[in-house]
């Protein structure tokens, strides 16, 4: 039973069938935990960002706090900046050592992110230069990058066969056309309720399913192949 | 009872080098310390591991640079994922009960 050892091995085979199970169960859920993206995360630092960013800019552009519109413009801008440097942050952790097809992919997905926020920035000068009124620069403001961010997520679904990633892009573009309805200034509002909301719901969901896959049952051989 | 456990993948060590490298999509390598990281290993240790692997074909070593650095990256081969999958395989029947795959056991 125990002649299965290739010679000069230490003594380091488990005892049993369930013991190597759990052993690989163990391995999975460490590789898991240290390679897959954390979508709870970056759904959670973004749906903070524009439940609160969003709300505390229509609160300061109602006059319901005092707040000035910018004050209020600079806390969500800086909200967004964090939220950049967490997804960034831990990509680059998840992807570090890893090459091949996967990061070429990631990059790339990384680049379309990049191109379209920088067009969106120059997009928001050029509506400056124009002295466009300050509802039309809201709208324009709003709902241009939300749509960006609804259609990046479905694409990033497309990419990696992530139900929960395209289901979220498509309920952020479904808030962002509600929000176009309802018009300034209560269109911050709905996308900070129903966007950011819906990216917090997200999130949660995405946690509860990650404790869910780690091994609890590590006698289970169904989860072996 | 074990005779169905393939012997090269059949160590602590080299099962969980192959549940590591078999989770990557295919066609991704991981750098060897990343890989000594994601299973606490001492490179030592790790390097013993990786050539039974790579004699048996189960694994392939890259030794390339990037800049000057010189580095090594490590994937599961065709072969290796097959292995890796008949070793679950014939685990699964060690742990399924025995009045079902009697047969196959034997």
């Amino acid at each position: 039973m125990v002649d299965e050892r290739t010679p000069g091995d230490p003594d380091d085979l488990p005892p049993d069938p369930v013991a190597l199970a759990a052993l690989i169960d163990a391995q999975r859920a460490r590789t898991a935990a240290d390679t897959e993206f954390a979508a709870w995360l970056v759904f959670g630092a973004w749906g903070l960002a524009w439940m609160v960013g969003l709300a505390g800019m229509w609160a300061a552009y109602t006059h319901r706090i005092a707040l000035p519109f910018w004050a209020s413009g600079a806390i969500f801008a800086a909200l967004l900046v964090i939220a950049a440097v967490v997804t960034t942050v831990h990509t680059v952790r998840r992807t570090a050592g890893i090459v091949g097809p996967s990061a070429k992919q990631s990059a790339m997905y990384g680049w379309a992110w990049v191109g379209v926020f920088v067009g969106d920035g120059a997009l928001m000068g050029a509506l400056g230069r124009l002295d466009a009124s300050p509802d039309v620069s809201l709208t324009v403001g709003s709902i241009v990058p939300a749509l960006l961010v609804g259609g990046l997520y479905m694409a990033g679904g497309a990419a990696w066969h992530s139900r929960e990633q395209f289901v979220v892009g498509a309920w952020i573009c479904v808030s962002t056309v509600a929000a176009a309805f309802v018009g300034p200034p209560n269109l911050l509002l709905v996308m900070s309720l129903a966007g950011g909301g819906g990216m917090l719901v997200a999130a949660v969901v995405a946690r509860i399913r990650r404790s869910g896959r780690r091994p609890s049952r590590p006698h289970d051989p169904g989860r072996l192949s | 009872m074990s005779a169905d456990l393939d012997p090269v993948i059949h160590s602590q060590a080299r099962l969980r080098i192959m549940t590591t490298l078999a989770a990557m999509p295919e066609g991704d390598r991981l750098t060897f310390p990343r890989l000594q990281k994601l299973l606490d290993a001492t490179a030592g240790n790790l390097s013993t591991h990786l050539r039974k692997l790579e004699d048996a074909g189960y694994v392939d070593v890259a030794k390339g640079h990037a800049g000057r650095v010189p580095t090594t990256t490590v994937s599961v081969t065709r072969a290796g994922r097959r292995a890796f999958e008949d070793y679950l395989a014939a685990l699964q029947a060690l742990l399924t009960p025995p009045t079902t795959v009697s047969e196959e056991e034997r």
